[in-house]
């Protein structure tokens, strides 16, 4: 299984380049001059998300920082510990939507000290793959289309996450628990 | 909406420092500017200065020092620490001494604390008396440690995030570059429409001010696919470019459409079937079985995924949010 997903995981990307090269080549596609004209825009994208990354990453830079988000675990701690979720996890739950690389930080902490075969480090993975980085995502998509009113996309982001934790907990149990 | 979270952002975390900054001094959580006594050893037997430099070591009883800060009691009675001077008088000198294991917790906080970025404790010595060859009874007085989060909050959030913001944006480039171009290819080849053509049904529920041939339909669905099979770096690319389309549907600059904010919440409670990154982490620290986590993973992700759609599409019906449309 492992092996089979390593190969599959190494050769998807080469695999669908060269199919639709050899596939728009067959249609009678010019592949060097439409990639290049469909390319030209990929800087300017990347340029346009500036603003608003910095803007969002600055303020959960703050966020972290000051400590506030330990502040925050103690105040919904007894909830999350209600729900049968250990203390240990309530950082990465909490850090999840803020920063991908903070919370696959917190996940290989708790992986490594508590096993990947504990409940905990079953619970973590399964928390780390199920949700994204909610205010990244939306930083860079409504930023690259400068996009600053988002409307409901944040809340109902926000909504995913929860939802997402919370089933974490209960799936995790059911299936190893 | 957003408005109040970012300032909500900023403000819990500058409240969180200022309230820890203000615990610690209250409670002289780092005993500024209390001296603590040490002996001082010098490499030769030079005579003190202004203006020399001198290289040495101080010697500390641990238990003291523990009490003194308020610790647990140490396990080690008397420890040496090497030291690096420059005398400023002939009884004083300011002190750097490099980090190390022995080091009480608190005084690490302390350099992590200090403007410095090098890895060394400094401050000030003052030399009581001679207690033999170059060798003296004196105080140490580490710098005064004030506002230590709020200078975290300073140097690394704000200075620190805001230039890898900068980092991330332009470490995009060239995936994003690749993948528009390989997009460009597909879509005059026509693969892109052969593949919407199949998910038309749903993707027509999904986003019903989104025509079905229109082609942000081929680009949400590259997005989706890309994200399912965990290709993270090609589902950015794809996922830019459908909302470049979205954006042409939209009537007024600058506001999300009802159908921007469904694909982002799709995006954000990711509807990935194999989570490439955690099974490797998982294999890496031992696991007996890497990949037992995926099931559970799908079965929660689409738990979260048809939540956030469904708390989407009725949240677009409030009239808040309707009325920022027209």
């Amino acid at each position: 299984m492992m092996t089979a997903l390593q190969i599959l995981s190494i050769a998807a990307i080469p695999a669908l380049i060269v199919f639709i090269m050899v596939f728009a080549t067959f249609k009678g596609v010019k592949i060097y001059e439409v990639f290049v004209e469909g390319a030209k825009e990929g800087f300017q994208v990347a340029v346009r998300i500036i603003p608003y990354l910095v803007a969002m990453l600055v303020a959960i830079g703050i966020f972290r920082a000051g400590g506030a988000m330990e502040m925050l675990g103690t105040l919904v701690g007894p909830i999350t510990t209600f729900i049968g979720m250990d203390p240990e996890l309530l950082p990465l739950a909490l850090l999840r939507p803020l920063s991908g690389s903070g919370a696959l930080g917190v996940m290989s902490e708790l992986v490594t000290t508590h096993g990947p075969d504990s409940l905990i480090g079953r619970m973590a993975s399964v928390m780390m793959g199920s949700t994204e980085t909610t205010f990244y995502v939306l930083a860079v998509y409504f930023g690259s289309v400068s996009v600053f009113r988002t409307r409901h996309a944040l809340p109902g982001g926000l909504v995913a996450d929860v939802v997402g934790i919370i089933t974490a907990v209960f799936v995790t149990q059911w299936f190893f628990g | 909406m957003l408005n109040y979270i970012w300032l909500g952002l900023i403000l819990a975390g500058v409240i969180a420092a200022l309230s820890t900054d203000i615990t610690d001094l209250l409670t002289d959580k780092y005993r500024n500017e209390e001296p603590v006594d040490i002996v001082l050893t010098l490499q030769e037997d030079i005579e003190p200065e202004a203006g020399k430099e001198a290289e040495g070591s101080i010697r500390i009883n641990m238990e003291y020092l523990h009490s003194f800060y308020g610790l647990d009691p140490a396990d080690q009675r008397e420890q040496n620490f090497q030291v690096y001077l420059t005398f400023s008088s002939a009884d004083a000198a300011v002190v750097r001494i490099p980090a190390q294991e022995e080091f009480p917790s608190i005084w690490n906080e302390m350099i992590e604390a200090q403007p410095a970025d090098e890895d060394e404790l400094t401050g000030t010595i003052s030399i009581l008396s001679r207690a033999g060859t170059a060798t003296y009874n004196a105080e140490f007085i580490p710098e005064p440690i004030r506002f230590a989060v709020l200078q975290k909050v300073t140097n690394e959030g704000i200075v620190g995030y805001a230039s890898i913001a900068v980092t991330i944006a332009l470490g995009l480039i060239g995936i994003m570059t690749l993948w528009l171009g390989v997009m460009k290819v597909a879509e005059e080849a026509g693969l892109v429409q052969t593949l919407a053509g199949g998910l038309r049904p749903i993707m027509v529920r999904l986003f019903p001010d989104v025509p079905g041939n229109h082609p942000a339909m081929g680009a949400m669905i590259l997005n989706i696919s890309a994200n399912m099979l965990g290709l993270a770096n090609a589902a950015t690319p794809f996922g830019l470019k459908a909302m470049e389309e979205l954006n042409k549907l939209s009537k007024k600059a600058g506001t999300a459409t009802d159908a921007m904010c469904t694909f982002l919440v799709i995006n954000t409670s990711s509807v990935q079937l194999i989570p490439a990154t955690v099974i490797a982490i998982r294999a890496s620290a031992g696991s007996i079985n890497p990949t037992e986590i995926i099931v559970p993973m799908i079965l929660t992700t689409a738990t979260a995924t048809i939540a956030g759609v469904t708390a989407v599409k009725l949240l677009q019906r409030l009239p808040v949010y309707r009325k920022q449309l027209d």
